[in-house]
């Protein structure tokens, strides 16, 4: 999928002349006669955050493991650093580290000796008293993991991960069971790596979490790429809406055709509803116009918009709609 | 915050190897067996054993040992078949449904130091209960060990073994009772069939030849020769008393068999063990 449109937020990551880190070409993943992944290419450069959206069993964290090292491809090729990652060999192995969608900690640890552990096993670790400052873990340090709650043991997730300076970060569900505020650190601890340099794969179930995050980011569903772009690139394709109620003088012929917009009637609440969907165009400004024609409009008429919404593309839009099974959210 | 990030391998530290990765790991591996009561078990199980060996009748049998002398340092080695089996298969199989080992796997921890951490403190156990037979076996009026070295060596055989058939397990099944289960059926079969349970010279012939092929019996004898310094490879009837180098030409075809069984098991070990719960 492309998209032409311009977009309003700058979403170029900073380092984008360099190689990329992480490069998937035509990836397939099968299970006997099931193919969880199906054609999947993408490539994060350093400093860049790709987010991979999609409902549960889309095919995100296979994808991930493939990239981990765990799995071997069907068919297709992942490469980190230029390397085949499968077993996790010297050369990737030693530049990159994960959040897994699961905790993975030894429970009858303290905080302090699983931060030790894995500073003691990596060759260039950051200081563990700066890590637990950074997650908000210092006065816990001596609590053993299993007395932390499920948002703390994330956070120590998130701790461990970036313990080892990894280049190349893979993010699956980081912010799961946090609170809001855990969640903010989070995203901000997130932009910091991004900033040093760091190429990440996110993936979420909070699309505000994308949406804050992602350089760039693509919705699975059933193993396929549906939507892929910046995320005004994404939202573009969609489209902001317009909806009023429609005056009961006016047929569905009568109302006006403006460039740029479909319009469809609907019956919510045994009324009618004229709704104009405004997709392509430049996103900050393509409602304005519509808005602007239809009061035009209204005012030729001597009457009023009445229970006027103007309501802007958001990817919860976008991902909802992918979820239903459409494939054409976004033209070519 | 500082990164590395853009820079490329060549001019990242150097990382501490996989020797000090093993050795770090032992000791978390140390800390957690402390910590894990269930562990305990497999430390009390050899100890039981040694209750029905201590009532046999008693005969000499090497020179002036005993049958129950020879039966009690032949349980050295069986011992690594309770923690060696045991504990790996156990607790591999829960660190593996936790996601702790694929956690380690992707921080860049490679799996020779994640088995070998588990493996020194199989070790480390196994050369603790050893030594409190040994210092029993010589309060109760046994002798010093003739060749400590051959001693050592069939407990570290024997622990390598077991802790690679342990790990085997873990690929069988999907949760810690399963592996606690399941790492029974070996256990007991080597048991029956490794010679310090049931003395081998007792056995038929082809059992007998069945036992020295499995990765027990040939430590036992090991470790009888080692602590008696008599030829017992042949049995331990008429064995005669042997210098070193007998000893060791002796057990050659013991250290064969246990090294061909590591070899194997490490290979289907790197082949088979799963790291991800993930099944599809």
């Amino acid at each position: 999928m492309t998209a032409t449109a311009n977009t309003t937020k700058d979403t170029s990551a900073p380092h984008t002349s360099a190689e990329p880190a992480v490069v998937v070409r035509d990836l397939r993943q099968k299970y006997g006669d099931f193919e969880a992944v199906k054609g999947v290419s993408f490539e994060i450069r350093p400093g860049e955050l790709f987010a991979l959206l999609g409902t549960n069993g889309a095919g995100k964290t296979t994808t991930i493991e493939t990239l981990e090292g765990f799995r071997r491809p069907s068919s297709g090729t992942a490469r980190v650093f230029g390397q085949d990652p499968y077993g996790q060999p010297v050369g990737v192995r030693e530049r990159t580290n994960a959040v897994l969608q699961g905790s993975g900690l030894m429970e009858d640890l303290s905080v302090d000796e699983t931060l030790a552990l894995a500073a003691d096993l990596a060759a260039d670790p950051r200081g563990t008293d700066e890590v637990l400052t950074l997650i908000g873990l210092t006065d816990k340090r001596g609590l053993r993991v299993r007395q932390l709650s499920g948002g703390q043991k994330r956070r120590l997730d998130l701790g461990l991960a970036l313990l080892t300076r990894p280049e190349v970060l893979y993010l699956d569900e980081p912010s799961t069971g946090m609170d809001p505020e855990a969640r903010h650190e989070t995203w901000r601890i997130i932009g910091d790596l991004k900033r040093d340099g760091v190429a990440i794969l996110l993936t979420t179930h909070y699309l505000e979490e994308a949406e804050k995050l992602a350089d760039r980011l693509a919705i699975m569903h059933r193993g396929e790429i549906r939507v892929e772009g910046t995320l005004g690139e994404v939202l573009a394709g969609w489209g902001d809406r317009v909806s009023f109620l429609l005056p009961s003088d006016v047929r569905t012929a009568d109302l006006p055709e403006l460039e740029g917009a479909e319009v469809e009637v609907q019956t919510r609440e045994q009324r009618l509803w004229a709704t104009y969907t405004i997709r392509g165009g430049d996103v900050a400004d393509r409602a304005h116009h519509t808005v602007a024609a239809l009061m035009a409009w209204a005012g030729e008429r001597g009457g009023t918009l009445q229970h006027l919404q103007v309501r802007g593309a958001s990817l919860e839009d976008v991902f909802l709609q992918v979820a239903d099974g459409a494939a054409d959210l976004v033209g070519e | 915050m500082t990164t590395t990030a853009t820079e490329g391998t060549e001019r990242r530290k150097k990382g501490p190897g996989a020797l000090r990765q093993t050795l770090r790991l032992g000791r978390t591996e140390f800390t957690l067996f402390v910590r894990y009561k269930t562990a305990l078990m497999y430390l009390i199980m050899p100890v039981i054993l040694l209750l029905p060996v201590l009532n046999q009748e008693s005969v000499p049998i090497l020179g002036e040992y005993t049958t129950t002398e020879a039966a009690l340092v032949g349980t050295i080695g069986a011992i690594a078949l309770f923690i060696g089996l045991g504990h790996p298969s156990n607790v591999f199989t829960a660190r593996r449904e936790a996601l702790v080992l694929k956690r380690l796997r992707v921080s860049g921890v490679p799996a020779v130091a994640i088995f070998g951490g588990v493996f020194l403190v199989v070790l480390l156990f196994t050369l603790l209960i050893a030594a409190l037979i040994i210092g029993g076996s010589i309060a109760l009026g046994g002798p010093l060990p003739s060749d400590p070295v051959m001693l050592v060596f069939s407990v570290v055989l024997g622990c390598l073994a077991m802790t690679l058939l342990g790990l085997l397990i873990t690929r069988f099944v999907s949760n810690a009772e399963s592996a606690q289960m399941l790492s029974m059926v070996p256990m007991m079969a080597l048991l029956f069939l490794g010679g310090s349970f049931i003395p081998l010279d007792v056995l038929p012939d082809g059992l007998r030849q069945v036992a020295m092929l499995l990765p027990v019996a040939p430590t036992v004898e090991m470790a009888q020769a080692g602590y008696f310094g008599y030829d017992v490879f042949g049995g331990l009837e008429g064995a005669e008393p042997v210098g070193l180098i007998g000893l060791w030409a002796g057990a050659l075809p013991n250290i064969g068999v246990m090294l061909v069984w590591i070899v194997v098991l490490a290979l289907l070990v790197h082949r088979y063990f799963v790291w991800d719960p993930r099944r599809p």
